[in-house]
């Protein structure tokens, strides 16, 4: 594999591309596609359809990026999927920790679903000023994006992996993961290959206040565990992993419908606990021994 | 338990050492990509002063930061621009990257060139180190390719561009020559 890197997203993205397959028109195409993402779903920058949404949306409608409308689309079914346990509208907790631009209002938090009106055709508007972060679902929709550029391109396998939310296809085959240890991110554990098919993992390995938002309660909070969820795009993979951190009792249900499989890495005394909603190897995962 | 949910063997969690090392670009490759028409890639040899420190320390101070390499880009007796290549290192990983900047101080292009992981972190801290010795760590922690995707890995990459930062200040502190 030849690979490249770029810096999106906040982290660094890395493109693998078979020997034969690798050229830097591919790797351009690719990085194109994340960047773009990252322009489109950047709250922080105010130029982004996120921002254009907080400041606007509630007053008037406005027509968002293709893709953006696509996450938003995707968001929101996942919203009513779970009863509000994936949960992009953040603008309660953006008040007190000052992580995303402060919205005009806060709304009760959990009310995606009835906040957001998708018109059709990339014309969006909510019934009250909010602040979105897609954050728990752009990355991994941006690496989706990035595979679509690759296949389109004629590249006949490859791996996209942005910041550890990853996605494999075609000629490469069986691809090794490894997650991190839950309370040491220095050490990973390699606990399964995947197989044309996206992995993505949330933790707080580099947080002390928490990365993790509840959308039920509206805070940030510390979890000690870390979610792995294997899905058949990275999107999903990538949102999934929010569901399970807040309602595990009921994930296993989502994941399957789903097609998805979870791994959950908690601390225990002085060695990990691992639990996972796969029962047995697939064409698509494979349990390391 | 919850429904749905089983414990993986504890056989099957082998923690080692996340060591990991990928070189994407050399130097020679990046200067390449970034002026394709340049004829010679000239070294600079940076000599700061005390003043000059201290006004880059104020634009940005990288972890890990240490005097960039320089280059002049040149076609012929023209200047197309400057390439730096620099490096942050974090608390458990190394970012080499290179910096090309046109003769208007206008970034041309950000190319990572290396990424390592090292167990710095771990090595240093003690307990943690104690608890895994003896299952792991100490027959796997030389530097592989073999197992490359590491879930999980969400590292902030802000100190790259505070390193960014620091060379466009240093860009425009060298002038246009």
């Amino acid at each position: 594999m030849i690979a490249r890197a770029e810096i999106w997203l906040g982290t660094l993205v890395e493109i693998a591309l078979p020997e034969a397959d690798a050229s830097e028109t591919r790797f351009a195409a690719a990085f194109a596609a994340i960047a773009h993402i990252h322009r489109k779903m950047n709250a922080h920058d105010l130029a982004s359809d996120l921002a254009r949404i907080t400041r606007a949306a509630h007053m008037r409608t406005i027509v968002v990026d293709a893709q953006t409308y696509a996450v938003l689309e995707l968001a929101l079914a996942l919203a009513r999927d779970t009863d509000g346990a994936f949960d992009p509208t953040v603008a309660k907790a953006a008040i007190s920790d000052d992580s995303a631009p402060p919205p005009i209002a806060a709304p009760a938090a959990g009310e995606f679903a009835s906040l957001v009106i998708l018109e059709g055709d990339n014309h969006v508007r909510t019934t009250a000023p909010i602040a979105l972060d897609l954050g728990g679902i752009a990355k991994g929709y941006a690496v989706d994006r990035a595979i679509a550029a690759l296949i389109d391109s004629g590249a006949g396998g490859g791996v996209v992996n942005a910041g550890g939310d990853l996605r494999a296809f075609g000629s490469a085959g069986w691809v090794p993961v490894r997650v991190r240890h839950p309370a040491n991110a220095a050490l990973a554990a390699h606990l399964f290959d995947v197989c044309n098919v996206a992995v993505a993992t949330s933790a707080d390995y580099f947080r002390a206040d928490g990365v993790l938002h509840d959308p039920r309660t509206g805070s940030r909070r510390t979890f000690g565990a870390s979610v792995t969820v294997v899905a058949p795009t990275c999107a999903l993979a990538d949102a999934l992993t929010k569901v399970v951190a807040n309602d595990s009792a009921r994930a296993a249900e989502t994941l399957a419908r789903h097609g998805a499989h979870a791994f959950r890495l908690e601390p225990c005394d002085d060695s990990v606990r691992a639990t996972t909603t796969c029962a047995a190897s697939t064409s698509q995962l494979r349990l390391a021994a | 338990m919850e429904a749905g949910w089983r414990i993986v063997p504890l056989a099957a969690l082998a923690f080692a050492p996340a060591a990991y090392a990928t070189e994407y670009l050399t130097v020679e490759a990046a200067q390449r990509a970034a002026f394709p028409d340049a004829t010679a890639f000239v070294p600079i040899s940076l000599a700061l002063d005390a003043d000059q420190r201290t006004r880059l320390a104020a634009v940005a101070q990288p972890p890990g930061a240490r005097d960039p390499r320089v280059w002049r880009a040149m076609a012929r007796e023209r200047q197309l621009g400057a390439f730096y290549a620099d490096a942050v290192i974090g608390k458990q990983e190394y970012i080499g990257y290179a910096l090309a900047v046109d003769a208007t101080g206008h970034v041309i292009r950000l190319d990572v060139l290396e990424y390592r992981e090292t167990h710095g972190w771990e090595i240093r801290n003690e307990r943690w180190r104690a608890q895994f010795v003896g299952k792991t760590a100490t027959d796997a922690v030389e530097v592989s390719r073999d197992i490359a995707n590491i879930s999980g890995a969400t590292l902030s990459c802000r100190h790259v561009t505070d390193g960014v930062r620091r060379l466009l200040a240093l860009d425009a502190m060298l002038g246009r020559r």
